[in-house]
């Protein structure tokens, strides 16, 4: 049973370096959750995440290489979506406070960035829940600039 | 590196390709978003009038109510506004005042009228109202001071009097911003113009009752509310410098004499 469970770990953890323990899954899952952060707290500014994201990133600079890795990826996977939320939600503020109004050009953005948002949100679910497991989750596009950005 | 940047590019396309895809559905007649806005302000409007009348002499006497309502028809007819839209308001009382609720009332005190030398300067009055709502300030403002969730639940009575009144007050007793004003008045002058009615005796009214409110503070409310008079009937002065006018008269002389004659008594 030992050895079963030894050699399925081994190969799900094929394309990380190594078999990362348990206190390190940990920390690479919690990552993924400072990004959903704000979304608990229900804040609206999109900043929230990114430094959420960002400080802990800080905090496991001289972590191990799992857990740098997995901070590294939810933290880009934040900074991209901070212009486009910004955008959103500056918009959002000049129709409430000045002139603006409500257009089709409008909503279609926030349609977008909904969409983009929520498939980012289940993808960090995911890889919480996942990385937790033990398993390394490569995110496309994302993972292979963390590959370039952090190493071993 | 190459893979990078192509998969970037892809992304971005993406999200460009579906925006832009999603631009070419009219969200705005999916959502109703004009009939929202519309009702949302008829409702204040409609709360708003109720509780301000209450309290208020409202003439609906002809010989008061049909001289300012052919002037209203004038400048709208000028100036292709709606007039079914606006609806007029003279309140006995003895303030110098004229102001906007949401959904185009249009308020006016027999005060106002008395202190108005010609008709040509209630006009200019009457023609800056107009601006406020022919440019949404009134909405504007009450978004910018009262804030969006009380607008939302005065309309939906979850607030109750409070708010209401307060928005009230803001309407009726304040000025809006600066850069709202001069826009008001500029779009005044030009409602003016179009109608051919001198812009200049909207100036001379400002200027007058900025002078005589040392004296009369209580009475000059309008004036005393709209800061700056002297300043604002400068830049008109200097906005209708070279443009051409046609001074013409909307009442004649015994209709307006027999107005103020009314409002006196």
């Amino acid at each position: 049973m030992d050895m079963e469970h030894l050699e399925r770990n081994l190969s799900k953890s094929d394309s990380f370096a190594y078999i990362p323990l348990e206190y390190e899954r940990e920390k690479a899952s919690n990552s993924y959750l400072m990004s959903v952060v704000a979304l608990i707290a229900a804040l609206p500014l999109p900043i929230i995440n990114l430094i959420a994201t960002l400080v802990f990133y800080f905090s496991n600079r001289k972590s191990t290489y799992f857990v740098r890795w997995h901070c590294t990826q939810a933290l880009l996977s934040q900074l991209s979506l901070l212009p486009v939320n910004s955008i959103g939600f500056w918009w959002t503020v000049s129709i409430i406070l000045s002139s603006e109004t409500i257009t089709s050009n409008y909503i279609a953005y926030l349609i977008t960035l909904i969409i983009l948002n929520v498939v980012e949100f289940i993808a960090t679910i995911y890889s919480a829940i996942q990385t937790r497991k033990g398993y390394h989750i490569h995110w496309w596009f994302y993972g292979d600039l963390t590959n370039l950005i952090c190493k071993a | 590196m190459i893979k990078i940047l192509l998969q970037l590019t892809l992304m971005v396309v993406l999200f460009l390709a579906c925006w832009l895809g999603l631009r070419q559905i009219n969200w705005v007649k999916i959502f109703h978003i004009e009939e929202i806005k519309t009702s949302t302000e008829e409702r204040l409007g409609e709360i708003f009038w109720e509780m301000f009348s209450s309290g208020e002499y409202v003439l609906k006497d002809s010989t008061v109510v049909d001289p300012i309502d052919s002037i209203i028809t004038h400048v709208c007819e000028h100036n292709s506004i709606n007039k079914s839209k606006i609806r007029l308001h003279i309140i006995r009382n003895g303030e110098i005042n004229a102001f906007t609720l949401p959904d185009n009332h249009l308020v006016v005190y027999t005060g106002l009228i008395k202190a108005c030398d010609n008709e040509t300067q209630l006009t200019g009055v009457i023609c800056h109202e107009f601006a406020h709502m022919e440019k949404h300030h009134i909405m504007r403002r009450l978004r910018n001071e009262i804030g969006l969730s009380v607008l939302t639940s005065i309309t939906s009575g979850g607030h109750g009097g409070q708010a209401t009144r307060k928005a009230l007050k803001v309407l009726t007793s304040t000025a809006y911003d600066r850069k709202m004003e001069i826009e008001a008045d500029l779009t005044a002058v030009d409602f003016l113009i179009r109608s051919e009615i001198d812009p200049e005796a909207y100036a001379n009214l400002m200027l007058k009752l900025s002078d005589n409110s040392s004296n009369l503070p209580d009475q000059v409310y309008w004036v005393s509310t709209h800061p700056d008079s002297k300043e604002r009937a400068k830049k008109i002065t200097d906005y209708i410098k070279g443009k051409e006018i046609i001074k013409s008269r909307i009442l004649n002389e015994e209709t307006w004499i027999k107005l103020k004659e009314h409002i006196e008594n």
